[in-house]
């Protein structure tokens, strides 16, 4: 058949083979790193590795393939290998729904991974809980996932965003001044990070000069610096993450406003100072982990072994939550003797992590009532152009013990309920 | 409240002259081959990549020169290999045709240099404020707005002086006719690709120096444009311009007042215009039909 032969108009089969092949595309099998035996445990991983937050995602999978071989080169969990399962959630909510419960359904896994967006990690929350399979939220910040929305099976890694707000709030106050104003991301993470914030300073007796609201996606952000400046605060706090973040700090630094308003945040990630000119790397931030700590057990080792394994780049907060998670299912595992779901839940309560899976100077444990990792808050300032590792952007000045920056368990407003 | 909203008409035109020089890039392949170009945002990204990748040999302004060159040169590879044989059809071909291949353009830029945004650095005497009080008009800003000035007039001249350009505006308003006139339609087309796809290219140049560069950063940049299109008109280049501006300055003076609706103000005035003036303020009737 000749090329101008072919109907211009799209015929009823071409419709229907397409729409088969992107229902097939759908249901197609998940990437398998480690390769498929009889008598493995199956855990599954879900993160965006498409999208905004890609970056982030690859690293916490750097974390998880760390540990699979870690755990498997000791003889696995209970004695059988672990198979790493890893999909995409493509930073949709309902993909992610559909992808755990094919991990879970027809793949079978016994534990699950994910996900860095807070929605998505609340969604397939409600999925594990479902099905009962044990579950940690790696990288999703918003409180409510060990807050009012938390389950019985769910435990997280990373901090709440009130947990950060509690960490930098008082040396901002103290040191910088108590006229603050907030460039927040307009949505669930952003607005909970900001009232956290908010409610720190109100606590202190600062004022708030103003909030701006900039959508997901925002490109453009000289119209909130210009109503920032016009308020004339003592402090500036930029809470975007991500691409957003790094577009507004490029910005912040063009307009030359840190010279006028000491400019701050909270949660600040290397995978974001890394994507900045040097002039745009400033301000006081809290990281969620890094990896230059001197003197630490385990830390130079695990940096060098992450080393090995991402090109030469060191570990991320990213891939100490990656990494994390996926030790704490085999240490339980082992502990218990159990593979059990609700058991393994239970034993997760209060449980300590070992000095070379916390890899920080303090005690790092999962909180009973609320199942939230109490991890520290690496407090310091930003560094424009690192004296010696290109990646040593940070400069730590303090870590603040997790138990000291979370609120008390009962007011986080989790209830566990427990299966019969 | 006043200052603060001619700040921000004055920041918004900033804005819209950088729409501008996407949309024209888009303007100029969709009116002459009914191709809507959905990877439009991923040759951005490509520009931008390489002009990070050459910077550290031939500096911010060798990048700035060779970038769009070469993205255009990409751009003439994957029209002649494939976006040429859709011409002619259906423009749904065309579509999904450029929407795939702005999923590969993401991933593959992904996979060439990492998922992570890049540094992507501008002259230090450029990356200033020009007065403490104007502290949002940089060296940068203004240097932007100065290039699109440049290439848009560059571009007027081109397609009102040169013999090529004269028959691509005559190749928009009847490409029959001007084929049975003996001119190359196939060459022409490739030559007007091109030269949309260099705007893009510099487009992502321009925009690595002012945002984070990263995979994803076209997407962002894509709608606005078209947008910028459908309000100035679908076939009017001079439309597409004064679109480009009108939506800036829209956005920039909603984010003053309303901040939450600085996006979805430009989707309102692309409705309102719809409903009002269906072809655009200079469009023309009939096109893409």
């Amino acid at each position: 058949m000749s090329r101008n032969s072919v109907s211009t108009k799209l015929d009823r089969r071409t419709v229907i083979k397409a729409a088969a092949a992107a229902g097939v595309a759908q249901f197609a099998s998940p990437f398998v790193w480690s390769a498929r035996a009889a008598d493995t445990i199956k855990v599954g991983m879900i993160d965006p590795f498409t999208g905004v937050y890609a970056a982030v995602a690859q690293n916490e999978l750097i974390g998880v393939k760390f540990a699979v071989e870690q755990i498997n080169a000791k003889g696995g969990v209970l004695g059988r290998k672990i198979e790493l399962l890893v999909e995409d959630s493509a930073n949709d909510v309902g993909t992610g729904v559909q992808k755990a419960q094919k991990l879970i359904d027809r793949d079978g896994i016994q534990f699950l991974i994910g996900d860095v967006n807070s929605g998505i990690a609340l969604a397939i929350a409600q999925v594990s809980n479902e099905k009962k399979v044990l579950h940690v939220v790696s990288g999703g910040h918003t409180d409510g996932i060990t807050g009012k929305d938390c389950h019985w099976n769910v435990y997280r890694v990373c901090n709440t965003t009130k947990m950060e707000a509690n960490s930098v709030a008082e040396l901002l106050f103290n040191k910088y001044g108590k006229k603050w104003h907030f460039i927040t991301p307009d949505y669930a993470f952003g607005h909970t990070l900001q009232e956290a914030a908010a409610a720190d300073l109100q606590k202190y007796g600062g004022t708030m000069t103003g909030n701006e609201l900039a959508p997901l996606g925002t490109n453009d952000w000289s119209a909130y610096l210009i109503k920032a400046r016009a308020a004339n605060p003592d402090v500036l706090l930029v809470l975007p993450q991500g691409l957003d973040m790094v577009n507004c700090l490029k910005q912040v630094a063009q307009f030359g406003i840190q010279k006028q308003i000491h400019v701050a945040g909270l949660q600040q990630e290397l995978e974001s100072l890394e994507a900045m000119p040097p002039e745009a790397r400033i301000g006081t931030w809290m990281f969620e982990w890094y990896w230059k700590q001197p003197g630490v057990p385990g830390v130079e080792k695990f940096v060098a072994d992450i080393r090995k394994r991402s090109g030469g780049k060191v570990p991320t907060a990213r891939t100490w939550f990656g990494y994390t998670s996926m030790m704490t299912y085999a240490l339980v595992a082992n502990r218990e003797k159990t593979l059990d779901s609700v058991k393994l839940a239970k034993a997760l309560g209060n449980f300590e992590l070992p000095a070379d899976v916390k890899l920080q100077p303090n005690k790092c444990y999962y909180r009973k009532g609320d199942h939230q990792l109490m991890t520290s808050a690496f407090v310091g300032e930003a560094v424009e152009v690192p004296a010696g590792d290109p990646e040593d952007l940070f400069k730590v000045d303090t870590i603040v013990a997790g138990d000291k920056t979370s609120p008390p368990e009962s007011e986080t407003g989790c209830a566990l309920q427990w299966p019969a | 409240m006043t200052q603060l909203i001619l700040f921000n008409v004055t920041n918004g035109l900033i804005i819209g002259a950088f729409y501008v020089l996407m949309a024209l890039g888009l303007s100029l392949i969709l009116n002459l081959s009914n191709v809507i170009n959905f990877a439009h945002g991923g040759f951005l990204v490509i520009g931008g990549y390489i002009a990070y990748t050459l910077e550290p040999y031939l500096g911010f302004w060798g990048a700035l020169v060779a970038s769009p060159f070469l993205t255009a040169i990409i751009g003439l590879a994957i029209e002649r290999v494939m976006i040429s044989r859709v011409y002619g059809r259906d423009p749904l071909y065309s579509l999904l045709l450029t929407f795939g291949l702005a999923f590969i353009f993401e991933d593959g830029t992904r996979f060439i240099w990492g998922a992570n945004g890049k540094p992507f650095a501008i002259p230090a005497f450029l990356s200033q404020p020009l007065s403490n009080e104007f502290f949002f008009i940089t060296g940068y800003r203004l240097f932007m707005v100065a290039m699109v000035a440049v290439m848009v007039s560059l571009l007027f001249l081109f397609l009102r002086y040169t013999r090529v350009g004269i028959r691509i505006r005559a190749g928009t308003l009847d490409l029959e006719t001007v084929s049975a006139l003996g001119v190359n339609v196939r060459a022409l087309r490739s030559l007007n690709f091109a030269v949309g796809i260099f705007l893009a290219g510099l487009s992502g140049v321009l925009a690595g120096g002012q945002l984070g560069l990263e995979p994803t950063m076209g997407s962002g940049l894509l709608m606005p444009s078209f947008i910028a299109i459908i309000v100035g008109g679908v076939g009017s280049l001079p439309g597409t311009l004064v679109g480009g501006l009108l939506i800036g300055v829209a956005s920039g003076i909603t984010a003053a007042v309303f901040p939450s609706a600085s996006e979805a103000i430009m989707y309102v005035l692309m409705a309102v215009v719809l409903l009002i003036r269906p072809r655009g303020l200079f469009g023309e009737e009939g096109m893409l039909t």
